[in-house]
């Protein structure tokens, strides 16, 4: 039986029950998934239970390192209302794990024993962060116990661990150059901890960012208090008496002393639960361009534990790199696109299932045999869109770096080499100001923008990533972007130029000629001006220049018109 | 403004006027070009003198006025009985003064019986209307005297271009310049946006249809560095857990990368949004008028509630109305779904109420009818429109999808324009009724304080037009009305008290003798945009202004108009594809915007007549970056050619760094081969009606004929 049909057959069971949908993991994918679904929870047309591991309902991952420094409360980084959930009907289990998933009876078995029945299984598992070997750290992932004084950054557990050490301005070290560590890097160096960050490479960001462009970066970043240890190995961490964090030992033999390390090494996929199951897995979950876990309709996964490579070897969209990017973003994609799928899913489902219309249809037809012309405004839903099928977007996601005081953009390929000769219609144009702190580079096939540095240029990054995500053409005078940072941007339209045909009063237009004339013939106020030009009547923006003018008409009479300015007598 | 008549009472029409600002607390004496130059619109050889019927032959010929009205009447009564009243359609104008968009309602619901009226304000100030009755319970455009804003700090203004459109208003501007506080979001750097140079502020220029991202960005700043302003989001408004859940998502480099706004630049202005010293949030068109307008609106009007602004002295949230009487047009009853007072015509209490003012049942009142776009849409189709009366509008050059609706007017049975000149729209008419310029007819109009201002007559009608409520009056008698419709402006805003008495924009203690006192002895005014003082103490006249009471200045002091008296957060977010870059632009494709220029007025009817205005902006020109020109081949000043699967608009090309470079801008006051509507598409805000009128797309390409055939006007 393919899945379609077994599809429909849980739908025509719809008209008497409503669809079972478990959700495992309540982060930022799960919560806007069900956030989504939400009409669909309203109408009882499904019945939800989510089971989070955390006992926080979803917040906010990205903004766990600003809890952390204190600039945000846990609270405000909430993305979801259990209480709310509750309400529709919605099941709400928190700080529970799940044992296994058991295939054959579509339930998923709890910690405590409970057996959740599911139609439909959503894995929203998320990832974990990476433990780096070293020595006097336990590397198991899934049974961590650290020594006190190190933290991952991960969940508001690990952000309340550097908010005490940020809160006495500490020292903290952080291992890992990726973005995460160094916005967590940059976020307590602001709030006036002292930071230290060690790193693989000569530069930070070393696997996104070009040579030049990790140059300026490392620089700018250490303009901001942050201490770099490039081009190190870490190899161990010493401990106090108590086994708190001391240091961290690095392979050539220095200590980077502090008073809490923060592993920023990467994050990986949470696979067990679906490998225990047996789905097969590859960097992350597998599932199809419906999200579906491969061999198994019932199940799906979204955000950073699904990996989006269907089965057919054949199939370009797959073609490429398919793991998870860890980045926020394509997870947010998939959860809408999931729920979405499902609520047009049910809705068409239902009208198949008693065989009538609806009852939002034959309003919608009694009104129509009065209004004929009322349009439904219906959001075009991907069922009935050509998207029935999710495709990961083919672009690389960018990184831009989140700090206040830097600003940083790296996405796509950046290390194209500017100077080389290209076969494939790649260009690569440079903008390097290392004393500044200001770096751009657009690596362009055709014109369209494959990848792009940016650091201390913020319009221009930002104008950059619309580029890059949009797909458009460059221009072919590239430093036009680069002028968007420049102080002529900001300039003001009126031109202060002594042409007598230069507009001075844009309202009336006016020019200073006229105004001129009109100080010739005896105006010596800006009111006098303004009665006998209409000049300054608007706005009023221009009386100054009025004013200066008339001023520089009496210390400098200008000759108009044949006429001496004060007479012939 | 005042009009100063020299020679008056020369039956003869011999006099000649003279237009001044006069020292009013909206304007500070000033005035716009279309202000000083508009009593060359009095004697305009262009006018409409007497009624027009259109002849087999396509000609306009005059007839008499009371041939027409009984054509009118034969017309109306032949279209109810073969399909119904409803296929008898009216559609009105903001720019009528209070008491004709009053009558015209009445006239449309008991006079035609129809449910089918709607207005021009829907392309206006819907976005806006819907988003603060939604958060406040109640529209006035600023709910504070416009002069307030001189004294704050700070000023977001979202898509407005005043500098441009009502250069009188920068003046309020003024000490948020001083203050380095004067913060302007416009995809384009446009006069107003430039008035933030020199340290005096900040131009965030995002990227077209993102402002609701960066709303949303700015707001997300606001909560998560605690700049909220607690105490009174919990006392003074409901729904902030989800509010705060809903914008979390959206932190600053996210949000950069959707507008192309620094994250730095959106933190900022965040923080200084929050510092004290006054703060107000202003939206225009530029923000409203989208297909998700009244969710931007809707986000501005969050922002300004989670800072604490709205409702409070010295601060607050506000919109800028558009036309002449773009509030008070939408007040009394021209909108489909709405009577006199901003009373919802589908509220059992609201009927009865103007039931038992207009003295018929309530049943004889008929249903909602359908919001403008839906309205032109059904011009001529079967269970349509197919005799359509036009009062103080251009459609034909005003409406989105112009073309379209060209073809809709040219599928009536019976077209009726009430002008003073041939407009495009009045060309297409069977009937063209020749009616008063705004220096010719008495009545009040609502400035965008929401402040009653009387406009007074001040030159005398030329002979062979007619006053809209006289036209109203006689064709009710015609057609054998119920109630009665009185043709003399004051005993119309007699009835239009009664019928707003108790609701939302309730007239019912404002009057004309109060209104007179307010206007300078001697002195004789009249009103296009902002009118009167009172050296002799008159109360300025703010609504809601119930009888025996002193008016209402500064609304939602104590209370928002929520039965609960709180303010309504409610969670928007763009659409999930437009948050993708889903807009390919690798097609070659640009992005317009439309737009209005300081010379001209709204369809250009009146200004595109007006010599001094077309010295300056005589044709359609299109707004190119340079460096995109460069790329298409095109020079300043070139003919080119904008089009897309709706039209073609051929015009010429004004390079310039003011627009963004995935960008071209367009003014709508152009007719013919200019009219940048034909480009426009019929999509519309799900909850106001609002069409689509910044994001359409289009190709630009250079055209190389003769240059006799560029056609602007």
């Amino acid at each position: 039986m393919s899945s379609v049909s077994a599809g429909r057959d849980v739908f025509t069971e719809r008209a008497v029950a409503p669809l079972r949908v478990v959700v495992v993991g309540f982060g930022p994918v799960a919560a806007r998934f069900i956030d989504v679904l939400e009409p669909s929870l309203a109408s009882g047309a499904v019945q939800l239970t989510v089971v989070g591991a955390e006992t926080d309902a979803a917040y906010n991952r990205v903004l766990v390192a600003d809890v952390g420094v204190g600039r945000t409360s846990p609270s405000a980084i909430g993305l979801s209302d259990p209480a709310r959930l509750v309400s529709l009907g919605a099941d709400v289990l928190l700080g529970i794990g799940v044992r296994r998933i058991d295939r054959a009876r579509q339930q998923v078995l709890l910690d405590d024993g409970t057996a959740l029945p599911y139609d439909r299984l959503v894995l929203a598992t998320g990832a974990r962060p990476v433990i780096p070997y070293l020595a006097g750290l336990n590397p198991d992932p899934l049974h961590p116990a650290w020594p006190s004084g190190v933290t991952a950054l991960r969940d508001l557990a690990d952000a309340r661990v550097l908010r005490t050490v940020v809160e006495r301005r500490g020292d903290v070290v952080i291992l890992g150059g990726g973005i995460l560590g160094l916005e967590a890097a940059l976020a307590a160096a602001e709030e006036g901890a002292r930071v230290t960050v060690v790193h693989h490479g000569d530069y930070p960001l070393a696997r996104n960012i070009d040579d030049g462009g990790g140059r300026v970066l490392a620089s700018v970043l250490r303009s901001q208090g942050v201490r770099l240890v490039s081009g190190a190995k870490a190899v161990g961490l010493e401990h106090s008496g108590g086994g708190a964090f001391t240091a961290l030992r690095l392979d050539d033999g220095p200590l980077v002393s502090g008073d809490l390390l923060v592993l920023s090494c990467g994050v990986r996929p949470r696979l067990e639960l679906a490998e225990g199951a047996g789905l097969p897995v590859a960097s992350g979950i597998l599932v199809g361009h419906s999200l579906q876990a491969h061999h198994d309709e019932h199940i799906y996964a979204i955000g950073d534990c699904a990996e989006v490579r269907c089965v057919s070897p054949s199939c370009e969209d797959c073609s490429g790199n398919t793991a998870p990017s860890g980045l926020i973003g394509p997870g947010w994609k998939q959860a809408e696109w999931l729920a979405e799928s499902f609520i047009a899913e049910l809705a068409s489902g239902a009208r198949a299932g008693d065989g009538l219309e609806t009852p939002a249809t034959v309003t919608c037809a009694g009104t129509e045999s009065a209004n004929p012309y009322v349009k439904a405004t219906a959001a075009p839903s991907p069922a009935s869109a050509d998207s029935h099928r999710y495709v990961e977007a083919a672009l690389p996601p960018v990184l831009m770096l989140k700090a206040r005081g830097l600003d940083a953009v790296v996405a796509g390929d950046a290390a194209a080499d500017p100077w080389a000769a290209h076969e494939d219609g790649t260009a690569v144009a440079l903008w390097a100001d290392p004393q500044q702190g200001s770096y751009a580079k657009m690596i362009t096939r055709h014109g369209v923008l494959q990848g792009l540095v940016c650091v201390g240029m913020p319009r221009a990054g930002a104008e950059l990533v619309l580029l890059f995500e949009s797909g458009a053409v460059l221009p072919s005078d590239r430093s036009s972007l680069l002028r968007l940072d420049g102080a002529e941007a900001e300039a003001s339209l009126s031109s202060s130029a002594s042409d007598p045909s230069t507009i001075v009063c844009r309202c009336a237009g006016v020019s200073r000629g006229s105004i001129e004339q009109a100080a010739v013939v005896g105006c010596s106020s800006v009111a006098e001006v303004s009665a006998s030009t209409r000049a300054g009547t608007g706005c009023g923006g221009c009386h100054n220049d009025i004013r200066t003018i008339i001023e520089q008409h009496f210390q400098h009479p200008v000759e108009l018109a044949g006429h001496t300015p004060y007479g012939d007598s | 403004m005042t009009l100063t008549v020299s020679g008056a009472g020369s039956a003869s029409g011999s006099h000649s006027v003279e237009v001044r600002g006069r020292d009013f607390p909206t304007n500070k004496g000033g005035l716009c070009r279309k202000g000083w130059t508009s009593a060359e619109l009095l004697k305009h050889p262009d006018r409409v003198l007497e009624p027009l019927l259109k002849n087999d032959d396509g000609e306009h010929r005059p007839i008499s006025w009371d041939r027409a009205l009984r054509l009118i009447r034969d017309r109306v009564l032949s279209t109810r009985e073969r399909y119904g009243a409803d296929a008898v359609g009216v559609f009105g104008g903001g720019g009528l003064t209070n008491e004709k968009a009053y009558l015209l309602g009445k006239f449309a619901r008991l006079a035609l019986g129809t449910s089918r009226i709607d207005y021009n304000g829907r392309f206006c100030m819907s976005s806006a209307a819907a988003a603060g009755n939604r958060a406040f319970g109640l529209d006035r455009g600023l709910p504070f005297p416009l002069a307030d804003l001189g004294s704050a700090r700070t000023i977001l203004m979202l898509g407005s271009n005043t500098a441009d459109t009502m250069p009188p208003f920068v003046q309020h501007l003024q000490g948020a310049r001083d203050a380095g506080g004067l913060i302007v979001v416009d995809p384009r750097r446009s006069a107003t946006a430039a008035l933030t140079s020199e340290g005096r502020g900040r131009h965030l220029q995002p990227s077209p249809k993102t402002d609701l991202a960066l709303l949303l960005g700015i707001t997300h700043v606001v909560i998560m560095d605690g700049l909220v302003s607690e105490s009174y989001v919990r006392e003074r408004t409901s729904g902030y857990d989800a509010i705060a859940r809903s914008v979390n998502t959206w932190w600053p480099e996210r949000v950069a990368a959707v507008t192309g706004v620094p994250a730095n630049l959106i933190r900022e202005t965040a923080h200084r949004l929050a510092e004290p010293g006054g703060t107000y949030i202003l939206t225009g068109r530029g923000v409203e008028q989208h297909a998700n307008g009244t969710d931007t609106a809707t986000a501005a009007i969050n922002l300004a509630l989670l800072l604490g602004l709205p409702g409070t002295t010295g601060s607050g949230y506000g919109t800028l109305t558009g036309q002449g009487n773009g509030q008070g047009g939408r007040e009394h009853g021209q909108k489909a779904d709405q009577l006199p007072g901003y009373r919802k015509i589908t509220d059992p209490a609201a009927r009865k109420h103007v039931a038992g003012v207009w003295g018929v049942p309530e049943s004889s009142i008929p249903g909602p009818g359908l919001p403008a776009v839906e309205l032109l849409a059904s011009l001529g189709q079967p269970g349509g429109v197919r005799c359509l009366f036009v009062h103080g509008a251009n459609v034909a050059v005003s409406a989105p999808n112009a073309s379209s609706v060209l073809a809709g007017l040219r599928s009536l049975d019976f077209l009726v324009v009430c002008d003073f000149f041939l407009s495009e729209t009045a060309a297409e008419a069977d009937l063209v009724l020749p009616v008063l310029q705004w220096a010719e007819e008495e009545g009040t109009m609502t400035n965008l304080e929401g402040r009653i201002l009387r406009r007074r007559a001040a030159v005398a009608p030329p002979p062979g037009a007619r006053s809209e409520l006289w036209i109203m009056a006689r064709l009710a008698e015609l057609l054998e009305a119920p109630s009665s419709f009185p043709d003399d402006p004051e005993a119309v805003f007699t009835e239009l008290r009664a019928a707003s008495a108790g609701g939302l924009a309730d007239y019912s203690g404002v009057d004309y003798a109060m209104l007179d006192k307010e206007l300078l002895a001697g002195e004789v005014l009249a009103g296009e945009v902002l009118d009167g003082e009172f050296p002799d103490g008159g109360a300025a006249a703010y609504w809601p202004y119930p009888a025996g009471s002193g008016g209402t200045p500064r609304l939602f002091l104590d209370r928002f108009a929520h039965a609960d008296g709180r303010a309504v957060l409610h969670p928007v977010a763009p659409p999930s594809s437009s948050v993708s870059a889903s807009v390919a632009a690798s097609d070659g494709m640009l992005t317009l915007a439309t737009g209005r220029l300081l010379e001209h007025y709204q369809s250009g009817t009146q200004t595109r007549r007006v010599d001094g205005l077309l010295a300056t902006s005589s044709e359609q020109v299109l707004q190119i970056h340079p460096v995109t020109a460069a790329g298409l081949g095109i020079m300043d000043g070139a003919g080119v050619e904008v089009s897309n699967e709706r039209g073609t608009v051929l015009t010429v090309a004004g390079l310039s760094t003011a627009v963004r470079p995935d960008t071209v801008f367009l003014s709508f006051h152009f007719a013919g081969a200019g009219s940048a509507n034909v480009l426009t598409s019929s999509e519309t805000d799900p909850v106001s009606g609002m069409p689509e009128f910044k994001t359409t797309r289009v190709s630009v390409r250079v055209r190389r004929p003769a240059r006799s055939e560029v056609v602007g006007v």
